[in-house]
């Protein structure tokens, strides 16, 4: 058995997320917080917006880097979370791997894409696809998978960089498709 | 009375909603680094675009709650943008005021103490996303359209006080 995606997705979409009396939501070792896609796909869009030609490269980097630390970070506080262990770890037969797929279930299962592992050369090089994405609402006429790039290679870094947390920025993420540009799919390819 | 929260998750795109508006799962991390974006791209406009787009994307939620169940008054109004914050994790407000004016406290605070926990304190004011919000829930709570009011930050949990509070005066 390797690790079921949709298993894991209803499972843990099953496990309620609701904020404590303090208005907090503690989990997974960070703080989690529930908040309209209208707010981050509309401040993305305004900002490449207002940025100016020569800067906006910079933006970019900085958008993706948003994600990247994110992704590190709370990647690992998912995998090391009660909540993966009892959901996902009894699936894992393919060691790293099949941790990274379960880490795209709780990926998919928070709202970010439903997306999964298309092709991985272990510690190498990873393909994602994603047919719906949050991002891809962004009528940007760009790629605009700012957030998957970076959580797709902070994934890559917790599962083959040094352990946490030395290996962040160990890999990078590139877009190569996306549905805003009108794609089938996003794709998002990670290498070292 | 208490807000009525439905939480729905679609099956076919794997997208999760909140009383019917599409919402998404982020960290403190995430809110910081995009916070601190916003106060490094300031030249361009960064904090003041942050402020705008809470405010234009929670107030549908706010007045469609508020539509839906009849709820018309100020103070009624601005107890559903009260418990809609907390729903989302973003911590505790208490509120005073009236259409003209208003103070918020927040004694727990998402945005402030996701910063302290990630980089300590700060030298000044962080919780743009809060003044945001503030301007939607008081804009809702008085049928004013957005940009109606203007929200300070005049204490700050980051800048190591116990609590944050925000003026609001309408323009």
């Amino acid at each position: 058995m390797t690790v079921q995606r949709d298993v894991v997705v209803r499972q843990l979409v099953e496990m309620q997320v609701q904020a404590d009396e303090e208005g907090l939501i503690p989990g997974f070792n960070v703080l989690v917080n529930m908040l309209p896609v209208a707010f981050w796909n509309t401040f993305t869009q305004r900002m490449m917006d207002a940025v100016p030609a020569d800067r906006r490269e910079k933006l970019e980097a900085e958008l993706v880097n948003c994600a990247l630390e994110c992704g590190y970070n709370t990647g690992y506080g998912i995998i090391t979370s009660e909540e993966f262990k009892s959901v996902v770890m009894p699936m894992v037969t393919e060691g790293a791997k099949d941790v990274l797929r379960g880490a795209y279930a709780v990926f998919t299962a928070w709202g970010w894409a439903k997306s999964g592992i298309v092709q991985i050369k272990e510690g190498e090089r990873m393909v994602v696809r994603a047919p719906d994405y949050y991002e891809a609402d962004i009528a940007s006429g760009y790629k605009s998978g700012f957030m998957i790039r970076g959580v797709s290679s902070a994934f890559f870094d917790l599962a083959y960089g040094k352990p946490y947390p030395e290996g962040l920025k160990t890999f990078k993420c590139v877009q190569t498709a996306g549905v805003e540009v009108g794609d089938p799919f996003g794709e998002f390819v990670v290498t070292r | 009375m208490a807000l009525k929260m439905e939480f729905t998750f679609d099956d076919k795109t794997y997208r999760r909603y909140m009383n019917g508006f599409l919402t998404v799962m982020h960290c403190h991390h995430y809110m910081s680094l995009l916070s601190k974006l916003a106060i490094d791209f300031d030249d361009i406009g960064g904090v003041r675009i942050l402020c705008e787009s809470v405010e234009d994307s929670v107030r549908p939620m706010i007045d469609d709650y508020c539509a839906k169940n009849n709820l018309a008054s100020f103070a009624d109004k601005l107890d559903v943008g009260r418990q809609y914050y907390s729903a989302m994790g973003m911590g505790v407000m208490k509120i005073s005021g009236d259409p003209g004016q208003g103070e918020v406290t927040l004694t727990r605070s998402h945005v402030d103490q996701g910063w302290t926990k990630k980089w300590g304190n700060y030298n000044a004011p962080v919780n743009h996303w809060t003044r945001g919000y503030i301007a939607a829930m008081f804009a809702a709570a008085a049928g004013k359209p957005p940009r109606s009011y203007e929200v300070a930050e005049t204490a700050s949990m980051v800048m190591g006080k116990p609590t944050s509070v925000f003026t609001v005066k309408s323009k």
